[in-house]
């Protein structure tokens, strides 16, 4: 019921793809890997068994193909079948024991049961697809990208999908390259790239501050020194930009260096994310994770997916989600007076 | 390797669903039939007319609707799911083959009827045609390991068809061009022989070598599909 990477190293042609890391996910546990497009591809391959590793070893106790669950984000289904028909398929396929009553329930999908798949929308189809994995009863589930593209009702379910695996005391995987996602969903969020494997949750405010203090002194004297004036600055390509502070709709810190997003773009910014927080206090900011702050004025909604996990959903053209974390959940219900 | 009947099954009854609704492939079954009962009508009563509508329903029932069953299932994403599931491979092939055969059996009997064709001997004749079928169903798959998607496939198997079915012709040209003598050993052609050989009379003890020659054509197909299905589906 684990899957454990031990010294695991991945090159192709000369260039590394990640360096050596230990992980090892254990049943009751959720973990998400936030990495680039091309990590995640070869990590599935791994999984798969399409390529093995260059140094190091990949270890799944209960051995054999069947004990992995795949949640691909590219996966089809018949689709001149309905959603009952291919339930039932899968059932009979794996020799289930969950009735596709209960599948169908648990996707919300039980109205719809005799629509062909095909023609059901994205969000639909993923939910097929859950419910076809679910149907699988093993005990170590992969993810590849499961919110991508899916609206917030798909989104609500398949958390709860998480929670519940999780409660079932099995191992849930997930591959993504959306940090958001990964941090809505996942206890423990990991990044991994040609560096190795860092975890997130922990270390990424001190990495912060210590990274980016020498040039952000060089580079944001000039602009702050004479008058206080309240603009941001940006560097993009040896270019100074300046925002002002409302036009922001949050600030991530991704790496150790932190990012403002305005209007769909990210520009890189100068300060550190505890000086910015500092600075954008005042002006109706609120720093609702380790890596985030948020503009609160932009803040439309507030989603509860579970107990222990919400997003705060933008009002800008993207309807962008950023993660809010359980205890700042407490100070933002204090600040609207709830 | 432990086959699972209970798995097959699935995948059959899975497969019948999705092509009793799939008019582009399924539609090709009653080219056969129509073109058996207007022979039949006609009063066409030759034995090599006969094989050619045989033969088609072979190529046009057995390897098509095996190629497509296959390359839709590459095209779709699907197969990837299905080898990732305890079904082996031999399940997953078994229960699209099974498909494949039923059809193509009530396609050959329903057209000979249509066309007034009465084997003198039906079991020689029955044995040799499941026998035919078979390597149609493994010359399928392997043509469908080869395409990417239906569109593809469709095209592939058209000049396969062609030598298969029309091709019983090339024994007229033989006498001309020695070299043709290869072809004779085909399994159409061995086919068209053996149904001679029984209408003359022949019981199976006359057909031994017919038989023979059509089930060294069927073990060498399954050899290369099993390879190629190790090379290709590696996934």
């Amino acid at each position: 019921m684990s899957l454990q990477f031990i010294n695991a190293e991945k090159r192709i042609h000369d260039t590394v793809i990640f360096s050596s890391f230990d992980l090892s996910i254990t049943g009751g546990k959720i973990v998400a890997i936030y990495s680039s497009v091309n990590v995640r591809e070869q990590l599935i391959n791994l999984l798969l068994g399409k390529t093995i590793l260059s140094h190091g070893e990949l270890r799944m106790k209960e051995n054999g193909k069947q004990q992995i669950g795949y949640f691909f984000l590219h996966d089809g289904l018949y689709e001149r079948l309905s959603i009952e028909d291919m339930l039932k398929f899968t059932k009979r396929l794996y020799d289930s024991t969950m009735s596709v009553n209960d599948a169908l329930v648990t996707v919300q999908l039980d109205a719809k049961r005799s629509v062909k798949t095909k023609n059901l929308s994205y969000s639909e189809k993923k939910r097929v697809q859950l419910a076809c994995l679910l149907m699988q009863e093993t005990s170590i589930y992969i993810f590849e990208e499961p919110d991508q593209n899916i609206d917030l009702e798909s989104k609500r379910i398949l958390l709860g999908i998480f929670q519940q695996l999780k409660q079932q005391n099995n191992s849930v995987f997930i591959l993504t390259g959306n940090l958001e996602s990964a941090i809505t969903a996942a206890d423990e969020v990991f990044r991994l790239d040609e560096n190795g494997l860092h975890p997130i949750h922990t270390s990424s405010d001190a990495e912060v501050d210590a990274s980016s203090e020498s040039e952000e002194s060089i580079n944001t004297a000039e602009s702050v020194l004479p008058v206080r004036f309240e603009k941001i600055p940006t560097k993009v390509n040896e270019k100074i930009v300046l925002f002002d502070p409302p036009e922001i709709d949050y600030v991530e810190s991704n790496e150790g260096q932190s990012f403002l997003h305005i209007q769909g773009e990210s520009f890189p910014s100068t300060s550190t994310l505890n000086d910015l927080e500092a600075r954008l206090l005042p002006f109706g900011f609120f720093r609702c994770h380790r890596s985030y702050i948020v503009n609160l004025q932009k803040v439309r909604e507030v989603i509860t997916w579970t107990r222990n996990s919400y997003s705060l959903v933008l009002d800008n053209k993207d309807k962008s989600t950023i993660p809010l974390s359980k205890s700042k959940m407490v100070e933002l219900k204090d600040m609207l007076g709830l | 390797m432990n086959v699972s009947l209970k798995r097959m099954n699935a995948i059959f009854q899975k497969d019948l669903k999705d092509f009793s609704r799939n008019w582009a492939v399924s539609s090709v079954i009653l080219m056969p039939i129509i073109l058996g009962a207007l022979f039949g009508r006609t009063g066409v009563q030759d034995l090599s007319s006969h094989y050619l509508l045989i033969n088609l329903a072979m190529a046009m029932v057995a390897m098509f609707v095996q190629c497509c069953l296959i390359a839709e299932e590459k095209e779709k994403n699907t197969l990837r799911g299905l080898m990732l599931s305890p079904a082996s491979s031999t399940e997953i092939i078994g229960g699209k083959s099974l498909l494949s055969l039923i059809f193509t059996i009530i396609v050959i009997y329903v057209t000979a009827m249509l066309a007034d064709y009465r084997p003198a001997n039906f079991g020689v004749v029955a044995a040799a045609i499941i026998l035919s079928t078979l390597f149609y169903i493994s010359l399928g798959t392997i043509l469908g390991l080869f395409s990417k998607s239906v569109m593809e496939a469709s095209l592939v198997v058209m000049p396969v068809i062609m030598v298969f079915s029309v091709g019983s012709f090339i024994t007229n040209f033989v006498d001309s061009y020695p070299i043709l003598k290869v072809a004779l050993y085909l399994p159409n052609i061995q086919l068209i022989e053996l149904a001679t050989k029984v209408e003359a009379g022949g019981g199976f003890g006359d057909v031994l070598v017919e038989l023979a020659i059509i089930t060294g054509w069927v073990v060498a197909s399954f050899i290369v599909t099993v390879y190629l299905y190790r090379r290709k589906m590696v996934d």
